[in-house]
């Protein structure tokens, strides 16, 4: 049986695959996952979320072209499915429905 | 160069390679080539290829590793035969249980001696140099037996080394506590107070060499300078504690004025070697007697040589056999006056016996104790006898209930299975149980070793982590599950379906005979061990009360006091007068084991010219000796201080009259080189063991001051001792109080029988135990199916006895076959193993007669109680279904 809902780290993956659109690969996740929040993080394991948020059906992925640097290999460009763009509206839906409902901060966002 | 630093490795590649999904391949490896690329820009290369490496391992995930490519029918199959074997172990809890539990036992108790057997082989085989080291010993024919010692001259090694090129070196110890070898008291030069120590022995320097024996301060040239020792480590750290002890003097049996140099610290011995000392002491420039170097009269020592490479140990063993002899033995031999010595000397022999043979051969003397090939036969098979038992356990209760099974064969026959697949499928079972069993015993093994170690005396300890061992065991499992499984997968493999379907199978009767003979087998096995533990027991019995000549009880030995000196008088004469003693006599000599000897030959004066000699002891005692042991003076008197030439007379025992052929043996003179006159004839008491005949003895006069023995008042003993203690107290500060009781020192001669004595106990408990776990199953599985056969007799009027009659009578016939089988085999054995005692017990029928009967009704307990069972059921239980 696969699990239909979204952890939080495949949210964050997600998100990166939207972020990136075609340049939306393994390594350049990866990497930018790395950049933009200074946690590391393996290939392998950006891989296996991929896999998983494809088997989920809110990816989808196709061979992109080959370039000099991969040495004349292609690489596996990730999109984002309808379900999966749903999905995410769906889960920032519930948290803003969640921030508004906390009184002390309801308004102002920037948490100090 | 830098064009190779700056590619992927290539191993992590490969590895990559080989578990990642061949469709992810192209992609991953690209975007670890990216990351590579990436990385060497602003890292180090090395920093580069250490991150792809790690890039690599994090693929190790489930959703990229390929799948088995394993052909999957086969893999299957096994899970199912996995599968069926579980729940049919399952399904039958006791037989399971009786089955894994019998064989893990058996297995147990087949470690445990394998690991003692193994010990016991192992000794000296780590010298690097073992097959070239030997001890020489010597061989001569006496009144036709042949006699080995390994005593020998002083002179003897140096002239190995000088005469014979084959040489390599040559050294010997002096072990004899005649002349201190063994106990001493102990101290370091700067403190008063001695300690009594164990393990003392003379040496020549060059032994820590020769023996290979490792360092831990100082070399193997350490005790080449005179008046050095070596110490142990653990003595070393004893009286040295944290330090370096080189250079440091110490004090032996407090003689200040001859100190020792500590010049080094060996390793302790490890324990399986024969070599087992604490403290070497050098006999560089050393005699014990003036001109003992270079002289031929006495043998007192233990010499070892090692051969060059190359060198036939058995030419070699001719060789010095006739140019020793020659040389310097018949010339002794004529300067001593000996009549015939070309004829006597015809008959001796040197040999070479390899040092790793040395813990294994009980028949040349050497004062050492042996292990002997016998016990450890006896043992091997013991443990081979217990896994068969346990073996035959194992298959009795398989084909018994492969009746069970019939149908499941059928079936599986019918849908197409062939021979093949179920024989695979029963010896996996039998592998499953082997396994488990296999875990059981080694869980049994770990938690039976403290008391087997106690049992034998040994500090063995299971070899988790040898791979030697760990390979052996991984055969084992399966070598036995193999075994094990093999009848009953054949057996039931070769059922035809449609007689199974039909029914038409008897239940169960199938190797009927099979088991019966396995039956046999087991109870013939029990009851020799049973025979041999009660033919043990009365031997010991025996040797413990048998009338040993002298009065064991309520003698204390008081040890080390020589150190008393010229005190000695009158601490001896304080002791006599306090009320709790009866009588006190200082002398070496005692009749246990442990105390010192000495061998000498002895002639009659009269007759000395013509006769050979006999062999005998030379004790030195004094006036009281034969009062406090309780002897019996069968002619002639004591010892009389107030008669001055009784310093040249003799008491000599009963043995040493009749080989001399002494007739009326008072007033006769004897000699040894000095002459003594026969005061009076003591009856013969035991000071050996009870394996060897008492041996002719002589008592003299005179100072051996190292031991006291004490004859207490009965009533008295413990404030005898306190009063004892005080007195030695008083007389000697510095060094505390040591005594024994005659008594045990004397049963402490036979814990070697003790212990066989426990040993076979326990292992006759053993294999009585897994026998009668077999037949419990076996009767238990017969009269289930015989359910409804009893259930219509009883219907039909049969009353409980005759039930249990019938029930019973099968299996009693064949313990009573077993009875037949066994009582040859068990006289035969136990016959040979009494013939190493000089004074032993006959064996009788009673012995036989127990061992049946306890067989006997071992049997009727385990199959009767179950008969009884079954002839007191409900007929209606077992019939209601039909």
């Amino acid at each position: 049986m696969i699990e239909t809902r979204l952890g939080e780290f495949e949210e964050v993956i997600l998100l990166f695959v939207g972020i990136l659109g075609e340049g939306a690969y393994a390594f350049k996740i990866a990497e930018e996952f790395e950049r933009q929040t200074g946690r590391a993080i393996s290939i392998g394991a950006t891989h296996s979320t991929l896999d998983r948020l494809e088997k989920k059906g809110f990816l989808k992925s196709a061979m992109g072209e080959a370039t000099a640097e991969r040495g004349g290999r292609r690489k596996r460009i990730f999109t984002i499915t309808a379900l999966g763009k749903r999905v995410l509206k769906e889960s920032r839906d519930f948290r803003m429905s969640l921030w508004n409902q906390y009184p002390a901060l309801s308004g102002k966002i920037n948490i100090a | 160069m830098k064009q190779r630093n700056t590619t992927p490795p290539r191993i992590a590649q490969k590895l990559l390679l080989r578990f990642l999904r061949a469709d992810l391949a192209e992609e991953v490896l690209g975007d670890l080539d990216e990351k590579f690329y990436q990385s060497l820009k602003e890292k180090h290369p090395f920093r580069a290829k250490a991150n792809y490496w790690f890039q690599v391992l994090n693929y190790a995930r489930p959703f990229a590793i390929r799948r088995s490519t394993r052909n999957l029918t086969h893999y299957d199959m096994y899970q199912t035969y996995f599968k069926i074997g579980w729940r049919n172990l399952l399904r039958q809890k006791m037989y399971s249980i009786i089955k894994i539990g019998g064989f893990a036992f058996g297995i147990a108790v087949c470690l445990l001696i394998s690991l003692y057997i193994k010990d016991e082989l192992s000794y000296d085989q780590n010298l690097i140099n073992h097959q070239r080291v030997f001890r020489i010993y010597a061989e001569f024919e006496d009144n036709g037996t042949v006699q080995r010692d390994t005593w020998w001259h002083a002179p003897f090694a140096s002239t190995l080394k000088i005469d014979y090129p084959e040489v390599e070196d040559a050294a010997r110890i002096n072990a004899v506590p005649l002349f201190g070898a063994g106990s001493k008291e102990f101290r370091r030069a700067e403190i008063p107070d001695n300690s009594y120590d164990d393990g003392f022995v003379y040496a020549d320097a060059s032994i820590l060499k020769l023996l290979e024996i490792p360092m831990v301060y100082g070399s193997t040239e350490a005790l080449n300078a005179p008046k050095t020792i070596v110490l142990s480590r653990r003595k070393a750290e004893k009286y040295f504690p944290h330090e370096n002890p080189i250079g440091k003097l110490v004090v032996l049996n407090n003689d200040d004025k001859n100190p020792f140099t500590v010049a080094g610290v060996m390793e302790d011995r490890p324990s399986n070697s024969h070599f087992q000392y604490d403290f070497l002491i050098t006999l560089k420039n050393f005699e014990f007697w003036p001109g003992e170097g270079t002289s031929w009269c006495c043998t007192n020592y233990q010499t070892y040589v090692l051969l060059k490479p190359d060198t036939d140990p058995r030419a070699f063993q001719e060789k010095v056999t006739r140019g020793t002899i020659q040389k310097y033995i018949l010339p002794q031999l004529i300067k001593d006056g000996v009549p015939n010595p070309e004829e006597l000397l015809k008959k001796a022999q040197l040999g070479l016996q390899p040092i790793a043979d040395i813990h294994l051969d009980s028949h040349i003397k050497d004062g050492l104790s042996h292990a002997d090939r016998k016990t450890i036969l006896i043992f091997g098979g013991i443990a081979l006898f217990v896994l068969v038992i346990a073996c035959i356990n194992f298959i009795n209760l398989s084909t018994a209930k492969s009746a069970n099974r019939a149908r499941e064969v059928g079936i599986r026959k019918v849908v197409g299975s062939v021979r093949q697949d179920l024989i695979q499928q029963f010896l996996t079972e039998s592998m499953i149980v082997s396994l488990l069993a296999f875990l059981l015993g080694l869980l049994l093994a770990a938690l039976l070793m403290p008391s087997f170690n106690t049992l034998v005396a040994k500090s063995l300890s299971i070899p988790y982590f040898d791979w030697h061992a760990l390979a052996i065991f991984v055969l084992a499992i399966f070598g036995v599950g193999l075994v094990a499984g093999l009848y009953p997968s054949f057996f039931l493999s070769h059922f035809k379906p449609i007689e199974v379907m039909k029914g038409s199978l008897s239940k169960g009767s199938k190797g009927s005979n099979l088991r019966g003979a396995l039956v046999v087998f087991q109870f013939t096995i029990s009851i020799v061990l049973i025979v041999g533990t009660l033919v043990i027991s009365q031997q010991m019995n025996f040797v413990l009360n048998q009338k040993i000549g002298f009065v064991k009880d309520q003698v204390l030995i008081l040890q080390g006091t020589g150190t008393l000196d010229k005190q000695i008088e009158s601490f001896k004469n304080e002791l006599k007068d306090l009320p709790s003693v009866q009588s006190v006599t200082v002398s070496d000599y005692l009749p246990v084991k442990g105390t010192k000897r000495n061998g000498n030959t002895f002639r009659n004066k009269d007759t000395q010219k013509e006769e050979r000699g006999i062999f005998g002891q030379n004790w030195v005692v004094d006036v009281d000796y034969v009062k406090t042991m309780g002897m019996q003076l069968v002619a002639g008197r004591n010892f009389d201080e107030r008669i001055a030439s009784d310093s040249a007379g003799a008491i000599i025992n009963q043995a040493m009259a009749r080989q001399l052929n002494l007739s009326d043996p008072v007033g006769k003179v004897i000699t040894n080189g000095r002459e003594y006159t026969v005061l009076g004839v003591v009856e013969d008491f035991h000071f050996e063991t009870m394996r060897q005949n008492v041996e002719p003895l002589m008592m003299r006069l005179g100072k051996s001051a190292s031991m006291m023995a004490i004859k207490l008042q009965s009533p008295h003993m413990t404030q005898a001792i306190d009063e004892i203690t005080g007195k030695w107290n008083k007389f000697s500060p510095h060094q505390p109080i040591r005594y024994s009781f005659l008594d045990e020192s004397y049963a402490a001669m036979y814990d070697d029988v003790h212990r066989t004595r426990q040993i076979f106990t326990a292992f006759s408990l053993v294999a009585i135990a897994i026998a009668c776990l077999g037949l419990f199953a076996l009767s238990a599985f017969m009269i289930e199916q015989r359910t409804k056969e009893i259930g219509i007799r009883l219907v039909l009027g049969a009353s409980v006895t005759s039930v249990f009659r019938l029930l019973t009578f099968n299996f009693l016939l064949l313990v009573f076959i077993s009875i037949i089988v066994a009582t040859p085999i068990a006289w035969y054995l136990m016959s040979r193993w009494l013939q190493d005692f000089a004074y032993r017990v006959e064996l009788s029928a009673g012995v036989f007669v127990l061992a049946g009967l306890s067989a006997v009704a071992v049997a009727l307990g385990t199959v009767g109680y179950q008969s009884w069972r079954a002839g007191l059921m409900r007929p209606v239980e077992s019939l209601r279904s039909e």
